[in-house]
């Protein structure tokens, strides 16, 4: 069977190399064919033997972390549908009805987004790189169900572009493209993305579909859902961030596969709270700030979106910083900004641009400290 | 004299099949061969000619920028020929035993600093003496802050030094003797914590570290960093303790000596033992094609088919992390203790980056295979994935035991920014010390050639 596949394999590879009709078709063959069978490139110099982990095997780690969020969001599209027109459609139905919308969604980001990704791999002579798989699988989960095709579309080759390639590339990029993609949305066509109105596909007029971070800046904390169904999720949200377990699942898998870093998921959350606590304590907001964390997408930002290795510090401490500014910015949002209910979007964008000087500070501490250890080391050795 | 441990707990412990077994096989007299492009940085200026008869420490060719550095014949035979690569570059000088070994006179004076230095010059054994930072050939004007001598290898499938040695105890203390007069700082015996170190431990004069953890814990660049970080300006000389023994063995018996003892190891070996042979041996002669790769003959029984050329076996001339892959006549590398054979890779698996994997080594947790922790691995030279951009973050600082900030130094390394490089610690590494980290990276990021080529930046 392998030795079959290898053969035509072997073929096509000759075919894209050398016909020039299809040249321009190399990048996106090389992709197809690299995902089905494992490349066979070999080590030249340098270590003969390498780690068996590449791109490929971290993104479909990612993207199995977060299977559990999106299975959740799937349901639960469906779910609030018929809670909204006041009907019991049973598990299944609620759940295709789910997948229905979801497909759309999901189909459009990537073949908008891949051919953005493929054009500019084969203007460059490069390989397809892996990100744009995670980002496209993200960028639906962090949308309204109802949102239009259309914007979708337009959002995702925005953030491709400008966010991603314009810069060079998975690697080279400041601010996470997925993120680009939802404020691009927020700012260009804000009432598809906020309000009451959005969060709930098809929903019935009279069926109020506001999210518990709206109630809670418009001060309803009457209508706030349970502690139960925000940790269980079945609350209106964007498809990916309303079920804490499911998010918590893929945090799991995250952290064990060390594929993303604890330090930012957990000083995130710190951050979080702490901020929380601090409007707590001053009575600027009645809100606990354990509720912070449960609400809106701050435990999928925290998780999925700010442990992006490319746009997050690259030293330990500085990881910590960072996770614990996100936090603390979302907050300060949520609460002091009562015409942005979800301050995380906009908390991790802005942190994602300070990375650089994160990195900067550390550096530079780095430096002075190896020096002082340095001139330590050479006392010592003079005695 | 008091000792010190130091517990290295950055890097990797990579336990591989084919250990050497703890037996020496003496090798037939074969071909030799020095490797010019084996002494960085150094530009050769050839002395003798094809044809030319050759003692053993007759030089062969000389540093074209310092000529007291020579480099000399590890035998006496002829000069059989002269290899030249691209740009007319001189590969290999090769050179047929003619099984005498009949050497030069040197004549032998240890008094000071300068007879040690002169006497290690002019009997070539001078090119045992390196320097940090870069790895080269040590300059003989300069004035080393400390000596250094790591008396064990970390490195996966490594020689035991303590096993090599256990004859030579005399001559490698004699050796210590003498390289620790070439500074006025003090020499520093580099031990493995919790293992048999009775030849290093009779030595009194010199400070005795020792060090745990996985490798790179043995790697001098390590060691170094732990004791004596190196800044702009310092230099530390350091030689392996196979050729200290060598040194010693010329002070303390006048004999000019280049045989040497290494391991011949790796899965497609059938046998790997320990091979005693002369420095850049051809090794093609000592090994059969078996179905598994390659066998050690017996002592007396070379074959005649000299020249390997084979797309299942890479024979590599020192370790799997750094060394550098042999063929046609296999000649050994000047400074590499160690033979490794591996498979070569490059099958291809359906939707391998899907699959459980438990046979796939891997630092991440993204392959079940990190459950078995002791197992030991079959690897190969597949490069399993395709070259990325760097998108790690923190999986060079697993592996890493340096206070220096790996990405940040690569990139440095890669833009060329010199300043940014020597305030980031470039002084302080070569490219062995990223090993561990171009083995584990995600990207497949070829580590060691961005600092080698930060470092003959610098050298220029």
């Amino acid at each position: 069977m392998i030795k079959f596949i290898t053969t035509i394999s072997d073929k096509l590879h000759k075919t894209f190399g050398t016909k020039k009709m299809l040249r321009p078709f190399y990048a996106l063959f090389d992709a197809v064919d690299t995902f089905i069978l494992t490349p066979s490139t070999t080590t030249t110099r340098g270590c003969h033997i390498r780690d068996a982990v590449d791109m490929k095997r971290i993104m479909i780690t990612v993207m199995a972390a977060l299977l559990p969020a999106l299975l959740f969001g799937l349901w639960n599209i469906g779910y609030q549908h018929f809670i909204s027109l006041s009907q019991d459609a049973g598990f299944w139905k609620e759940f295709w009805y789910g997948f229905l919308k979801w497909l759309p969604m999901v189909l459009i980001t990537y073949i908008s987004g891949l051919t953005v990704e493929i054009i500019f791999a084969q203007r460059r002579g490069h390989q397809v790189a892996e990100g744009f798989f995670v980002t496209g699988m993200i960028i639906p989960m962090i949308m309204p169900p109802d949102i239009p095709l259309w914007i979708l579309a337009l959002a995702t080759i925005f953030a491709v572009v400008f966010a991603k390639e314009a810069f060079g590339g998975t690697g080279y990029n400041f601010m996470n493209p997925a993120l680009v993609a939802r404020a691009f949305i927020f700012f260009a066509y804000p009432s598809k993305i906020s309000g009451d109105s959005v969060w709930i596909a098809e929903k019935a007029d009279a069926f109020s579909g506001a999210t518990p971070l709206a109630n809670a800046a418009a001060g309803n904390f009457d209508s706030l859902p349970s502690i139960t169904d925000m940790v269980i999720g079945n609350i209106p949200g964007c498809i990916g961030e309303t079920s804490k377990i499911a998010i918590l699942l893929g945090a799991i898998l995250l952290i064990y596969t060390q594929v993303a870093s604890w330090r930012i998921i957990i000083s995130t959350i710190a951050g979080g709270i702490a901020a929380g606590l601090c409007f707590n304590i001053s009575g600027i907001s009645a809100i606990p700030a354990y509720q912070h964390i449960l609400m809106g997408g701050f435990l999928f930002g925290a998780v999925f979106m700010a442990t992006d290795p490319v746009t997050s510090p690259h030293t330990k401490n500085g990881k910590l910083i960072y996770g614990f500014l996100i936090g603390v910015i979302a907050i300060i949002i949520r609460v002091l900004n009562k015409g942005y209910p979800e301050g995380m979007m906009l908390a991790i964008l802005l942190m994602n641009v300070f990375t650089p000087l994160i990195d900067y500070i550390s550096i530079q501490l780095n430096i002075r400290n190896r020096q002082h250890i340095r001139i330590l080391k050479n006392e010592k050795l003079q005695q | 004299m008091q000792s010190e441990i130091y517990k290295i707990k950055k890097g990797i412990q990579l336990n591989l099949i084919g250990e050497a077994q703890k037996a020496v096989k003496l090798m037939p007299a074969t071909p030799c061969a020095i490797n010019p492009p084996d002494f960085r940085w150094l530009v050769p200026k050839l002395i003798v000619d094809e044809g030319d008869c050759v003692k053993v420490g007759t030089p062969l060719f000389c540093n074209k920028n310092d000529e007291s550095i020579r480099i000399v014949s590890p035998v006496s035979g002829t000069v059989c020929k002269i290899v030249r690569g691209e740009k007319r570059k001189l590969e290999h000088i090769v050179i047929t035993s003619d099984g005498k070994s009949t050497c030069e006179d040197i004549t032998i004076k240890e008094d000071n600093r300068e007879d040690i230095i002169e006497t290690l010059l002019v009997s070539g054994l001078w090119t045992f003496i390196l320097q940090r930072p870069f790895a080269a050939i040590a300059n003989p004007a300069d004035m080393p802050k400390a000596v250094f001598v790591s008396c064990f290898d970390s490195a996966p499938l490594a020689p035991d030094y303590s096993f090599i040695l256990k004859d030579k105890a005399k001559e490698f203390a004699k050796g210590i003797e003498i390289i620790s007069k070439l500074t006025i700082g003090k020499t520093f015996l580099c031990l493995k914590a919790d293992s048999d170190n009775s030849i290093f431990e009779d030595i009194a004069t010199v400070e005795k570290c020792y060090f745990s953890g996985p490798h790179p814990s043995g790697n001098i660049g390590t060691q170094i960093h732990t004791i004596a970080p190196l800044g702009k300006g310092e230099v530390i000389w350091y030689a392996n303790p196979q050729d200290i023994a060598t040194i010693g063995n010329l002070f303390l018996n006048g004999k000019l000596d280049f045989s040497k003892t290494i391991a011949v190891c790796g899965e497609s070996i059938e046998n790997p033992c320990y091979l005693k042979l002369i420095n850049g041996a051809s090794l093609s002669p000592t090994l059969t094609k078996t179905t598994k790769g390659y066998k050690l003959n017996n002592t007396d029984e070379p074959t005649f088919d000299t020249v390997i050329k084979d797309t299942y076996t890479r024979i590599i001339s020192g370790n799997i992390l750094t060394g550098k892959a042999i063929t046609d006549e296999c000649f050994l590398r000047y400074y590499d203790n160690q033979v490794t054979l591996i498979p070569e890779g490059g099958k291809r698996e359906l939707f391998g980056w899907l699959m459980p994997g438990i046979n796939k080594w891997s630092l991440s947790h993204t392959y079940l295979s990190w459950l078995f922790k002791h197992k030991k691995y079959s690897l190969d030279t597949s490069l399993h994935g395709g070259r990325r951009s760097m998108v790690v973050s923190d999986v060079y600082e697993k592996v890493f035991p340096f206070s220096i900030l790996p990405i940040e130094l690569l990139k440095a390394c890669e833009i060329k920014d010199i300043e940014l490089m020597e305030e980031l610690g470039i002084y302080e590494v070569v490219e062995e010390d990223f090993a561990t980290c171009e083995l584990v990276c995600p990207s497949k990021t070829e580590c060691q050639q961005i600092i080698y080529e930060g470092l003959s930046l610098l050298r220029k």
